[in-house]
């Protein structure tokens, strides 16, 4: 039986959601992709625009996937980040400045938490009637930043964020007590800076050797990770590779924090 | 699919003669990989040494070249010896007042002292050559504290994860990543024969996946951080557990 796997946050070139559906593809899966940019969608997937912020739009999405495949076995949830996230900033560059919970506005924080959190939640929820039914893998996406927060100064993420990444990580934990006995594990990667589409667009305007999360010195192995090498982690945790692991936080940021 | 970046590397698996090294070796070989197994316990081609000699551990390096991936399963709650190298492990439980000096000595050397030998011998040829993978084991014992098995093997065993961000802090300049897992309730034959370390059916059921763990369920992660998926991971420790429970 061919497997269907959702992802989100997918469209955009050089994302790591783009990377996990090729990745996933190769592995045999019929992949959809649910994003709100259109622009990126491709004909080797089912696309179907999507505002995960949405509790409609989400429910609205697993019905045509429902109606197309009949199944859902993995959902890996990527739409994340600080900006370029509803559909007025798609494609907005990214704000100047350090976005704090004490200096955001009380909107950044409500769709940042929209983006992050909530979207993950809606997904998982209503994927998990169907991913019950013959057992499957989530995959979240959280942050290093979830770890050690955002320091002040640093611009292209934000301290909302930050919050937003921690709740991925208990609800992570959350989903795998309930959904552990009709064998669908639930898992998630942090990863620290990755050369996303995203990073160049930050990097344009940055100080040298700054990056989102502060210093390019605070990284032991001395680059940032590629977007391939955290699609792989993604795509190992819808494997039998990782058949007994639930609940797990994967940290993937080069021996910058150690949780 | 298989993983990506494994065929052709070399590997050297400690404690390869059971359980969980003896699951790593078949799942590195099925994947391409070259694999020197080692063992205190001699079984099939496995090179015999003690890693808590640091002699042997020199004549080890001797023997086995170009390793790039460093698995070290090597370990146990009950230190084996070049005379007894499958000794039974406790029945019951093990308080902490019941652990004489000598094993709990010997619990360090076996789990946390071999660990260490075996990273001062084989990292530094990994800097060289600019790439290295290294996975120690540390334990659910370490995670969550155990009464069970015994506080010597839980500190040794929180002993690995200190050894492994600090190791993971200094070779992650030279392209080496460093990283542990930290199995939860693997049926192995060790643990068979010790009637299961006690666990109850009761106990499996209560975990979220409902049931224990197999050794090809940690060969299967400790691949996967030696593939591509695996490089820009280090300093980490990963439980696998089932579910039992979450580290941080």
């Amino acid at each position: 039986m061919t497997r269907v796997a959702i992802v989100t946050g997918a469209a955009k070139p050089d994302s790591i959601g783009a990377g996990v559906a090729k990745g996933l593809r190769e592995e045999g899966c019929e992949v959809v992709v649910a994003d709100l940019y259109e622009e990126g969608f491709s004909s080797n997937y089912l696309c179907i625009r999507t505002d995960v912020s949405d509790p409609a739009s989400v429910d609205a999405m697993i019905s045509k996937v429902i109606e197309k495949h009949r199944r859902i076995d993995i959902l890996v949830n990527a739409v994340g980040g600080s900006w370029g996230i509803t559909q007025q900033d798609l494609t907005a560059p990214p704000p100047r400045g350090f976005r704090g919970l004490t200096n955001c506005t009380l909107e950044d924080w409500r769709t940042i938490l929209g983006a992050n959190l909530d979207s993950a939640y809606y997904c998982s929820r209503a994927a998990a009637p169907y991913l019950k039914k013959q057992g499957g893998a989530i995959v979240n996406i959280s942050s290093v930043a979830a770890r050690k927060g955002i320091p002040p100064g640093a611009e292209g993420s934000s301290g909302p964020y930050a919050v937003a990444k921690a709740g991925v990580m208990a609800m992570t934990r959350q989903f795998a007590l309930e959904l552990g006995e009709f064998g669908v594990r639930v898992n998630c990667v942090a990863p620290g800076v990755v050369a996303s589409g995203r990073l160049n667009r930050v990097l344009s305007f940055s100080r040298a050797n700054q990056i989102p999360e502060g210093s390019m010195a605070q990284i032991p192995m001395g680059r940032v990770g590629t977007v391939e090498e955290t699609a792989a982690l993604v795509v190992a945790l819808c494997t039998d590779d990782t058949s007994y692991m639930t609940g797990v936080v994967i940290d993937v940021n080069g021996a910058s924090y150690a949780a | 699919m298989p993983l990506k970046g494994l065929k052709g590397r070399k590997a050297l698996v400690t404690g390869a003669a059971s359980g969980i090294g003896q699951a790593v070796v078949k799942k590195l070989r099925a994947e391409g990989v070259e694999v020197a197994g080692t063992d205190i316990h001699k079984l099939g081609d496995v090179i015999v040494c003690d890693l808590t000699d640091a002699g042997q551990v020199e004549d080890l390096a001797g023997k086995v070249s170009g390793v790039d991936f460093l698995i070290n399963v090597a370990g146990g709650p009950v230190a084996p010896s070049a005379r007894n190298t499958l000794p039974a492990l406790p029945k019951n439980t093990l308080g902490f007042e019941d652990i004489s000096e000598a094993q709990w000595g010997s619990v360090i050397a076996a789990n946390l002292t071999s660990a260490f030998l075996v990273c001062r011998e084989f990292a530094p040829k990994m800097k060289a050559r600019k790439f290295g993978r290294i996975v120690n084991f540390t334990s659910i014992a370490a995670r969550r504290g155990s009464s069970r098995v015994g506080v010597h093997y839980a500190a040794a065993k929180g002993g690995i994860v200190g050894l492994t961000k600090t190791l993971a802090l200094e070779l992650g300049p030279h392209n080496v990543t460093v990283n542990a897992i930290a199995p939860g309730f693997i049926k192995t034959p060790r643990i068979a024969e010790a009637n299961w370390g006690g666990v109850t059916e009761e106990f499996i059921q209560s975990l979220p996946l409902k049931r224990a763990g197999k050794p090809d369920d940690i060969a299967g992660v400790v691949a996967m951080l030696c593939s591509d998926a695996g490089g820009y991971v280090s300093g980490a420790t990963i439980d696998v557990n089932g579910g039992w429970y979450f580290g941080p």
